[in-house]
């Protein structure tokens, strides 16, 4: 025989759970600003290197691309080699820089950095006027090219030497058509220390040699 | 009142959320050949009312792009579901010892409800990569972001105050916790594509005054929101940064402006913070090391056979350290966190860990345990019963 017992506790023991639910879901509101101590961390070592992009198809949702397209088209590319003259400091190139290098003078400094990307980049003209925009000199035209560009060879090939004198920035630089991708060579930095540097950066770009599959 | 009690206690309801949960589930599974399966859950299952439209991808989609068939979402059904069980129990129920097993059932069905709503409203998912011999002490999100500035000026620790990205709304400021700085945002883009001008595309005018974007002249061309499983949003912002005297400049932020660029640096007087936008981050007071990854594939092919991470976890109190191998199907459960296998990169040197928070991690097993034992006693109840009446016969 089977007794019929009550438990009043047990039998509110649903409506209780349901009602711990609903607290706990409206206790969540929006997130705040926080502060927060870390260990010291050192900036650009401290993150896996999984940012590389070229891994991004296969794996799973790790990192973005670095502006689209150009981490894979620098890692695709092949490596530079290359004297660094004397008086320029050969910094560590990371990211898309293929190499970066400074030299400093009394008059202020200027960073050297070589960069490469896929296609034409826009054509000569367009990257020229965007190095022009960098020292403050205004947009040239096709047919003032040749005032300030010379054909200059670079590891082999025929690349084009640009001088770009402006008011208290200049840039002296080279474009480099390398098998569909485009070099960049590019001196940037106060006037006076960059214009003293221009035999110095001619020896640069001839000690270039570029990794070449294509040969 | 009671009218009201009788229909939500009815089993009519019951059977009809139950059709209508297969409805929903069908669909859902339509819809996720479309968006994905993170989209189509936030879509179908977290959401009060779903809309399935027809796909683009089906035969006479120009005779019928305009089909849209709504019906009620998983958290509708589900809270219908919980309140119906919840009725029941309240109108026709009474506990009795020959009932008890039902009883059990029904609660851990209740609790099966309740924990998936917990683990939906309260679980934290992100992922830590770590390369072979490098450990890493956080883990990030890699749908949501967060906007830090970073204080440096101290020799021994780094100060992060960080600002969830919803507070970034055009024109509106946000004070920056134990700063004197404020942060006023100027436009913000879910997802956008950066890069210096070109031809063709049409960038937004650059508001900014300081930063990469001066330097490097880069220009931001806003795109459509991905819900791709593979890829990652570029959320992107103009931001002014405001001192106690006014405006300090305005930046040009993004999770793609990150450690590969140069810093971009707010100066106040003697103070400076380097200001980003990235990856919401997770610290922990631990890091995880990573010793060995090993990726074995079955030979001749490049099918994987398995993979597997072996890690030393070091916790600033030291009795905690642990070392663990972690595999498919066997992660490590530390500090209220899992760390599952998820992935590998960088020809097998980078080994990838989803790490999951859930608190309500152990319900569904208590859940299936209350189940379980309901179905024992129900069931054990009428075998018994049944022994007798033959014994007696």
């Amino acid at each position: 025989m089977i007794s019929r017992i009550h438990y009043p506790f047990l039998q509110c023991l649903p409506l209780l759970v349901a009602s711990i639910a609903a607290i706990c879901l409206t206790a969540c509101d929006q997130a705040q600003p926080v502060s927060y101590q870390i260990p010291k961390e050192e900036r650009a070592d401290t993150i896996p290197t999984v940012a590389a992009a070229t891994t991004q198809e296969t794996s799973a949702p790790s990192k973005m691309n670095v502006l689209p397209g150009m981490q894979q088209a620098a890692n695709a590319a092949g490596e530079v080699d290359f004297i660094t003259p004397d008086g320029w400091e050969n910094l560590v190139a990371s990211g898309i820089r293929k190499a970066n290098l400074k030299v400093t003078a009394d008059t202020g400094s200027a960073e050297i950095t070589i960069l490469t990307f896929p296609g034409d980049v826009g054509g000569h003209l367009a990257n020229i006027n965007r190095w022009r925009g960098q020292v403050g000199l205004e947009a040239a035209t096709v047919e003032d090219l040749p005032t300030y560009t010379t054909d200059y060879d670079i590891s082999g090939h025929r690349g084009l030497y640009v001088r770009l004198e402006g008011e208290s920035q200049s840039i002296l630089g080279a474009l480099l058509p390398f098998h569909g991708s485009t070099w960049f060579v590019k001196m940037l930095g106060d006037t006076t220390t960059v214009l003293a540097n221009e035999a110095s950066m001619k020896q640069f770009l001839d000690s270039i040699q570029l990794e070449d599959h294509a040969h | 009142m009671q009218a009201l009690l009788q229909f939500f206690a009815s089993l009519r309801l019951t059977v009809i959320l139950l059709a209508l949960s297969m409805v929903l589930i069908f669909f859902g599974t339509l819809a996720q050949v479309e968006t994905g399966i993170w989209k189509t859950q936030k879509d179908y299952f977290e959401s009060v009312l779903a809309i399935w439209a027809y796909p683009e991808a089906w035969i006479a989609y120009d005779q019928l792009y305009w089909l849209r068939i709504p019906m009620p979402g998983g958290y509708l059904l589900g809270g219908m579901l919980l309140i119906n069980l919840v009725a029941a129990h309240v109108t026709r129920f009474t506990l009795t010892a020959k009932k008890a097993g039902i009883f059990l059932i029904h609660i851990g069905l209740i609790l099966l409800l309740i924990s998936e709503l917990l683990t939906d409203v309260l679980s934290e998912e992100s992922q830590m990569p770590v390369d072979e011999g490098a450990s890493s002490n956080y883990s990030q999100e890699y749908r949501d972001n967060e906007l830090v500035l970073i204080d440096r000026m101290h020799a021994d620790f780094d100060t992060v105050h960080s600002i969830p990205i919803a507070l970034l709304k055009p024109g509106k400021t946000v004070a920056v916790p134990e700063s004197p700085l404020t942060i006023r945002t100027i436009s913000y883009y879910p997802n956008a594509q950066i890069g210096r001008a070109q031809e063709g595309a049409a960038p937004v005018e650059s508001p900014a005054n300081q930063g990469v974007a001066v330097k490097m002249n880069v220009v931001v061309t806003p795109s459509a929101v991905t819900y791709a499983e593979n890829q990652i949003n570029t959320a992107t912002a103009y931001v002014e940064v405001l001192g106690p005297e006014g405006s300090l400049g305005i930046w040009l932020v993004s999770n793609v402006i990150d450690d590969r660029f140069p810093p971009q640096m707010v100066t106040l007087g003697e103070q400076s913070w380097e200001i980003v936008l990235r990856l919401k981050r997770h610290y922990y007071p631990f890091e995880v090391e990573l010793v060995d990854f090993s990726h074995e594939k079955y030979p001749g092919t490049e099918i994987p056979f398995n993979y597997s991470s072996e890690v030393m976890v070091r916790h600033s109190d030291t009795t905690k350290n642990q070392k663990a191998l972690i595999y498919m199907n066997h992660p490590l459960r530390y500090e209220g966190l899992t760390f599952y296998q998820a992935s590998f990169a960088n020809d097998d040197r980078t080994s990838i860990f989803q790490v999951v928070r859930n608190p309500g991690w152990i319900l569904p097993y208590v859940s299936v345990l209350l189940m379980g034992v309901g179905m024992l006693v129900q069931f054990g109840m009428h075998f018994f019963k049944f022994l007798k009446k033959r014994a007696s016969v």
